[in-house]
């Protein structure tokens, strides 16, 4: 079967103001199947946000091939849709206003637009809040409304970069819950960035634990629990044999970070 | 006893600040009262009831409102040509960093100079007549609103552009739905400066540069000490500014309406 | 560390990238002199009484060097400007502290200094002169009272916007108000005070400007002025870009002054 998504030897730097160039991604090869949910994990600036960038259409790579569908990816377009870490929403905008963005932009009726909108609100459950401004929502749902505005385009594709790494402990753990119950409802390949081993091993089909900058797979592993998962399997002895392999072959990245950095 | 505190502590803001102002303008009505004045201070003295007064003549001999109409004009005109070039231009260079990057160097000299010191200049080209006025009130009025739109687009959240752009927006999209939503306030703020400059600008050009014009009735009335239409003039200035600047307030506050925080400029 | 040897040529292109934004600026400024001074000299026609270009203004600002007419100018109009700010320095920021501090100060005298701040005060430029004279006093007056509420509003926001929390914390460690307000007030509206003194830099100098264009004999307001009588535009031109090039390196200055003293203040929306 085609590969929804294939990166193949992805290469890409930048060169930040006053300082050497940086390679984030180097050869970076990747294939995702549709339907799939896959997290990327791997030590802070591997590149797993900037892969996710690349996927979305506002990065170039430097060398490699991306391709969605047997198509080289060549700017954003409405297959993929992002979730955003600082949810991005924007403020002179009520919630309804902001999820019919992506619509808006692409020249859907009015009317329509804003039906669709008003299913998402209903789907990420803010029925109530659809007239409100984002500064008057807590984190959790601000990120809710980035998620139904992401949905709205119906992307085939929808990239999360660490999405819940801005709220509090209990709401990202609602968060997970309720994205897994519109991940199994909406059938969307989910490609999901996390600094959190329990959180991609809970979500994933799959974990790409990436090598330290510059990025490139190290390891991939098939999480073999059943769904639809629930809280308690977090706690099973299964679940943690999952997060103690993840672990086991990040650390050496974290340590080779860490000499690398001279800490 | 109660209500009377009570009252007080409700309205304690006004009535300080309302209290204070009071209490300087009865001293300065009852000083002559007080006080003698010697000889040469009395000619340059006059009460707050000796303005009123004067406003009062000059509205009945109707010698005043031709000098507020010409005034007004130069106002509205020169403002409205600083809206009209300052927008469109701080616009460009918010964008467009090569642009910005020339043009800065102008922008900021310009910027740092008091425009009175072209007022010569422009009386050498354009004579004493109203264009003279307009174009100094257009200059004065012209940076803040420049700026502050330049700094309204260039401090656009690079997230948002970024939300816009993954939904494949052009630059015009984004422009419209990200960039000038988010410099609205940032343009009210100019506006605000702007007002004041432009007022600052009829005051000055209408010193040195007229036969007509409030500022030309404040200078005309110094020099033969009708010190009382002097204050009537600087009092109509006062007034106006404070209008201005309050409906613009009225206007920052009510476009502010997503926003958590509170923006003090001076 | 690993460093990489670079070809000279590929450090000039970096060196390009890094500094375009003043390399623009530069070229941009020599554009429009060389492109001021081409077209007056072979395109348009000069009309000397009323336009000129950069060779001239230049020679007239060499000539007013050396004949020492220009210090001559700058001096008399610095001392009326520095006795005016300093005198606003003095006054305006104890009386900046004091509103910040006492919410009472700030309620009685807020509304007032508003309404000064907001009005055009250079109105009563003439009222000043006839009744000060054409001398010193009268330029100070009009100076100070220019300068002196940039620095009451901006160090009255400075004390306001005082950390509570790092009063707390001196008190915590049993500090008297004296230490309070020398190691945590005084050095939170260091920065607002380079603000203040940033705008009113500015207004000051149109205090300067406007007395002397009214009635003065000397300073460089009525030199601008008498050059402009006379029609003697490149002197104007020179004394105009002189004045020009003081505020600027003045304000800019002070700006970078700021940054310096507060580095975690972004650009403040107003200039």
């Amino acid at each position: 079967m085609l590969p929804c998504i294939e990166a193949r030897h992805l290469t890409l730097t930048f060169k930040p103001k006053n300082r050497d160039r940086v390679t984030a991604l180097q050869g970076f090869d990747l294939q995702v199947s549709k339907g799939e949910f896959l997290s990327l994990v791997g030590p802070s600036g591997c590149g797993k946000s900037t892969f996710l960038n690349v996927l979305l259409g506002l990065l170039k790579p430097d060398s490699g091939e991306l391709n969605l569908n047997g198509k080289q990816i060549d700017g954003p377009g409405p297959e993929r849709a992002m979730v955003f870490q600082e949810f991005g929403l924007l403020p002179w905008r009520t919630v309804l206003a902001n999820v019919e963005l992506g619509l808006e932009l692409k020249g859907v009726a009015p009317s329509i637009r804003r039906d669709r909108a008003l299913e998402l609100i209903k789907l990420v459950g803010l029925e109530n809040f659809q007239s409100h401004y984002p500064h008057e929502l807590s984190g959790g749902m601000k990120q809710r409304v980035g998620l139904a505005r992401a949905l709205a385009t119906e992307p085939e594709v929808l990239l999360m970069d660490e999405p819940f790494a801005a709220l509090d402990a209990q709401t990202r753990d609602l968060m997970q819950a309720e994205l897994l119950q519109v991940w199994e409802r909406t059938k969307k390949t989910v490609l999901f960035v996390t600094h959190s081993i329990e959180e991609a091993a809970y979500l994933s089909d799959r974990v790409v634990i990436m090598t330290a900058r510059p990025g490139r797979m190290k390891n991939i592993l098939n999480i073999d629990l059943p769904r639809p998962r629930d809280y308690e399997m977090r706690l099973t002895p299964e679940f943690n044999d999952i997060k103690a392999k993840i672990w086991n072959t990040l650390k050496d990245e974290l340590g080779a970070k860490a000499a690398g950095n001279g800490i | 006893m109660n209500g009377i505190t009570n009252f007080y502590r409700e309205r304690e803001q006004a009535i300080l600040g309302g209290g204070f102002i009071l209490l300087l303008i009865l001293i300065w009505q009852a000083v002559p009262a007080l006080i003698s004045l010697p000889r040469g201070l009395a000619l340059f003295f006059t009460t707050p009831v000796e303005v009123v007064k004067s406003f009062y003549q000059l509205v009945v001999k109707n010698q005043i409102q031709s000098h507020v109409y010409v005034s007004a004009v130069e106002f509205v005109v020169g403002l409205g040509m600083a809206i009209l070039v300052g927008l469109p231009l701080g616009l460009v260079m918010g964008r467009s960093k090569i642009i910005d990057a020339m043009l800065d160097p102008f922008v900021t000299a310009f910027n740092a100079t008091p425009r009175l010191v072209f007022l010569p200049l422009l009386i050498l080209w354009l004579g004493i007549g109203i264009w003279s006025k307009i174009t100094i009130v257009f200059v004065g009025a012209l940076f803040p609103l420049l700026i502050n739109t330049y700094e309204g687009v260039k401090n656009v959240d690079r997230v948002l552009v970024n939300v816009v752009r993954s939904f494949g927006a052009s630059e015009w999209q984004t422009m419209k739905v990200v960039v000038l939503p988010n410099s609205v306030p940032y343009v009210v703020v100019g506006l605000r400066l702007a007002i004041g400059r432009a007022l600052l600008g009829v005051v000055v050009g209408e010193f040195f540069a007229s036969s007509r014009g409030l500022g030309f009735m404040i200078a005309g009335a110094a020099t033969n000490y009708k010190v009382d239409v002097v204050f009537v003039g600087v009092t109509i200035f006062m007034g106006l500014s404070l209008a201005l600047t309050h409906l613009v307030k009225r206007l920052e506050s009510r476009l502010s309406r997503w926003r958590p925080d509170e923006v003090k400029t001076f | 560390m690993n460093s990489v040897q670079r070809r000279p040529a590929m450090a000039f292109k970096s060196f390009l990238s890094d500094h375009q934004r003043l390399l623009l600026g530069t070229v941009s400024v020599i554009g429009v002199i060389f492109l001021w001074e081409l077209a007056f000299t072979y395109v348009i026609p000069l009309d000397p009484f009323f336009f000129t270009k950069p060779s001239l203004i230049a020679a007239a600002f060499r000539e007013q060097l050396v004949s020492g007419s220009l210090w001559h100018d700058l001096a008399i109009s610095s001392e009326a400007f520095f006795l005016g700010f300093g005198l606003a320095v003095i006054v305006g920021i104890p009386i900046g502290i004091f509103m910040g501090w006492r919410r009472r100060a700030e309620y009685t005298l807020d509304p007032f200094f508003t309404a000064l701040y907001a009005s055009p005060l250079v109105a009563l430029a003439p009222l000043l002169i006839v009744v000060f004279g054409v001398g010193l006093t009268g330029k100070v007056a009009l100076i100070f009272l220019l300068a002196v509420f940039p620095f009451i509003f901006n160090v009255f926001a400075g004390v306001k916007c005082t950390d509570r929390l790092l009063v707390n914390v001196v008190r915590s460690f049993g500090g008297t108000e004296k230490q309070i307000y020398f190691k945590v007030i005084l050095p939170s509206i260091l920065p607002y005070i380079v603000a203040g003194a940033r705008i009113a830099i500015g207004r000051a100098i149109v205090g300067i400007l406007v007395t002397e264009f009214y009635a003065a004999s000397e300073g460089i307001g009525f030199a601008i002025s008498r050059f402009g009588d006379t029609y003697r535009l490149p002197d104007m031109f020179a004394a105009i870009m002189v004045l020009m090039i003081m505020a600027v390196m003045l304000t800019e200055g002070l700006r970078k002054l700021e940054t310096f003293l507060a580095p975690w203040k972004a650009g403040q929306e107003a200039r």
